[in-house]
């Protein structure tokens, strides 16, 4: 048997600073399977905190407890001020929450289970009336408004759930995977919305498996069996997967690439290829002419040069590979 | 403080809305709740008479015993619960039909009743039957026995009638009295009197009975699924995030499917009133309070249901273990007082055994002497809101 909930009972006044999700030290324990291990993060006001890790990884069960449906086993957890499983109603009215799996009524139609979410939260006719409307529209499901949802395509459903979310215009959005099964122009439509949301200062935490998604987020937490990997910015997050940031030179003849790393602000040197190399470096844009002016002392010649951006499919390998290997 | 009351109504009033749509939208489910009730009991009504067929019977009449062998003279003497099909001396010939289940009754003749009789000796009638149903059984030994009795009243009849010799010595200087035959055969007689308002009638004696199971049943049923596929889809989840009560949600639900049972029972009580004739002695009001205790009582043992169980099949199963129990215990087909006590008190903790009892006094006698029944049904209602609302609490607690 666990201990649950061992943090502090009083709610605490928000300042416009404050983040609104604050994530101390946090584990969720099932027997003896490890959901979540000690894990730390805050979520900015006016943020999008991308949660991105393979499935199993915790995203879900991190979400739950921020969401007061789950006790942490320890840990402190304080969402808008409060912590989730003493949320006041009013707390609970500024929460929009979108879970992984189509949770909706399949026999009414989208604008009737849109309008029940609505009622659930509390909006009073006739604002629910032209809140349906407006994130129906939102969502380009005006039309198919009148639809059964399980007439609905898998990602209409998500559409429908996101609108559901959003109809009583939450201040902080909980998102569970909300692109999954979706084809790609859809998932960037659904990204394009949350930036919106994001811009019209709302705070979102988007749990993902895409890991590309990260691009669109402005902090990316990383979670790998339970295990908070990485927290960073997506720019930041790059840096440090690849030790700093990485500048691919391509060489007209076969260059021995060791002759570099002398030059100042170079930190690793890797030979792809006789002629291609890829330097990690404390600045690219810095790097960049003093590690010409080192080819060209040295009798070789750089064809190109530029910043190497990689994936953030390859970031995140190299992020988790450490805590693959341990836990393997 | 208004503003929070509204939202609380707009959150029950939500879930009446959404229930009562998912039940509607549900072509089969609406099907089988508005017309199967009524297909049911009119087939009842009209396929169930509550009468015994007459026991096929033969008599095994020894030559020797000196008596008549033509059927029609048995079968004067018989009445109609009995049909004598043959009248025979072989024994054996008439336990094999038996025996194939061809004739339902052996009457066996002694051979010298009137010899042991003007002896002072007592013959004995054999009465074979081979039956495994105990209901029947118990039928056949009543049957068996009237029998007995009339044949007896036909031997001190003849006896009587042929010898002239039977006299009653009165008290006191009075003469002796000559008696008929037919008196000193049977010196006694019953004159029957039902005190019931309404004359015995199968359809309107079950008619009362069909409606409180059927108003279990479904409110039962469709409960026990309702809640159970919200927290299977994981809406309990979206409801645990939602600023929402789990009394909102009990409510609500309660709401929606009093809806459907009231509504169902007003139009089974018309039909049956209306087309049935079954008869409604007591003022509507008295049979309509009954119905909605009866609604509030199942709703409530419905969801306590759907709090508890992992899965619909499991809902599903436990929807017809309440009602097997209903069928068997609340005594709709066998009496309560043949049950031992725990099985009686096992009885009354069903609705549907208040249900039937108060339904059939109401509408049959205009009144009922179980007025504490009402009380039961109220109190066993309040209990299951109770529970299952501490229970859904529980369930939309952080787990």
């Amino acid at each position: 048997m666990h201990r649950h909930g061992t943090c502090q009972t009083r709610a605490v006044p928000e300042t416009a600073e404050d983040p609104l999700v604050i994530v101390r030290g946090a584990s969720r324990y099932y027997e003896d399977l490890v959901a979540v291990d000690d894990v730390t993060l805050d979520v900015a006001r006016g943020t999008i905190l991308g949660v991105i890790g393979p499935s199993g990884s915790g995203k879900t069960t991190l979400v739950r407890m921020l969401t007061g449906t789950l006790l942490p086993t320890k840990g402190e957890l304080r969402v808008l001020g409060q912590e989730p499983r003493k949320f006041t109603r009013h707390v609970r009215e500024r929460i929009g929450y979108m879970p992984q799996h189509f949770v909706l009524s399949e026999e009414l139609t989208a604008r009737e289970n849109v309008s029940f979410v609505a009622s659930l939260f509390g909006l009073l006719w006739p604002r629910r009336g032209r809140r349906v409307r407006e994130v129906l529209q939102l969502v380009d499901l005006w039309e198919a408004r009148g639809r059964r949802a399980r007439q609905l395509s898998g990602g209409m459903q998500r559409r429908l759930e996101l609108a559901c979310a959003l109809v009583h215009d939450p201040t902080l959005l909980f998102v569970d995977e909300p692109t999954a099964g979706l084809d790609p122009m859809l998932r960037q439509r659904i990204w394009t919305e949350f930036r919106r949301l994001r811009d019209a200062g709302r705070t979102l935490l988007v749990t993902t498996q895409y890991v590309g998604e990260a691009e669109y987020c402005d902090q990316v937490a990383v979670l790998a069996n339970g295990r908070l990997v990485a927290l960073a910015s997506p720019e930041e997050l790059r840096r440090r997967a690849l030790g700093g940031e990485v500048v691919e030179v391509e060489t007209a003849q076969p260059f021995d690439g060791e002759l570099l790393r002398a030059v100042s602000g170079v930190r690793d040197v890797d030979q792809s290829a006789p002629r291609r190399l890829l330097i990690v470096t404390d600045d690219a844009g810095e790097a960049i002419p003093r590690l010409l002016q080192a080819v060209s002392r040295t009798g070789g010649e750089v064809i190109s040069s530029s910043e190497y951006r990689p994936s953030f499919d390859e970031v995140f390998a190299k992020l988790v590979e450490p805590d693959v290997a341990r836990a393997a | 403080m208004l503003l929070g009351l509204l939202k609380s109504l707009t959150r029950t009033t939500s879930f009446i809305s959404k229930e009562v749509l998912e039940v509607v939208r549900r072509p089969g489910a609406l099907f089988s709740l508005i017309f199967g009730p009524f297909l049911i009991m009119g087939a009842f009504g009209l396929g169930y008479s509550g009468q015994y067929k007459p026991l096929n019977t033969i008599l095994v009449v020894p030559s020797s015993a000196g008596l008549p062998r033509e059927v029609s003279f048995y079968q004067q003497y018989v009445g109609q619960s009995v049909t004598v099909v043959d009248v025979t001396e072989d024994v054996n010939a008439a336990r094999d039909r038996l025996r194939h289940q061809e004739v339902d009754l052996l009457v066996i003749a002694p051979t010298d009743v009137e010899e042991k009789f003007r002896n002072g000796q007592q013959s004995a009638i054999g009465i074979e039957y081979n039956e495994l149903d105990p209901v029947r059984d118990n039928y056949a030994r009543f049957i068996a026995y009237r029998q007995v009795q009339e044949l007896n009243r036909a031997i001190i009849e003849n006896t009587v009638a042929r010898g002239q010799q039977y006299l009653v010595q009165t008290t006191g200087a009075q003469p002796p009295v000559q008696l008929s035959p037919q008196i000193v055969a049977a010196p006694t007689r019953a004159e029957l009197r039902n005190l019931a308002p309404v004359e015995p009638n199968v359809v309107a004696y079950f008619a009362p009975a069909v409606l409180a199971l059927v108003l279990q049943h479904m409110g039962v049923t469709l409960t026990a699924l309702s809640m159970v596929r919200e927290r299977l889809s994981g809406a309990m989840d979206l409801f645990r995030v939602a600023p929402l009560r789990s009394l909102e949600i009990l409510v609500g639900k309660y709401l929606a499917y009093a809806f459907f049972n009231l509504s169902i029972a007003s139009a089974v009580c018309f039909l049956l009133v209306g087309l049935l004739k079954v008869p409604l002695l007591s003022p509507p009001g008295q049979v309509a309070t009954v119905i909605a205790l009866l609604s509030f009582a199942s709703l409530g043992l419905g969801l306590l249901i759907s709090t508890i169980v992992d899965s619909e099949r499991q809902a599903v199963q436990l929807s017809m273990l309440v009602l097997l129990a209903s069928v068997f215990f609340s005594g709709f087909v066998l009496p309560l007082d043949q049950f031992i006590a725990p099985l009686r008190i096992a009885a009354y903790s069903l609705p549907v055994t208040h249900g039937i009892q108060l339904l059939q006094d109401f509408m049959l006698r205009g009144d009922t002497n179980h007025g504490w029944e009402l009380g039961a049904l109220a109190g066993i209602g309040l209990v299951l809101f109770l529970v299952t609302s501490v229970t859904l609490r529980r369930n939309m607690a952080p787990a």
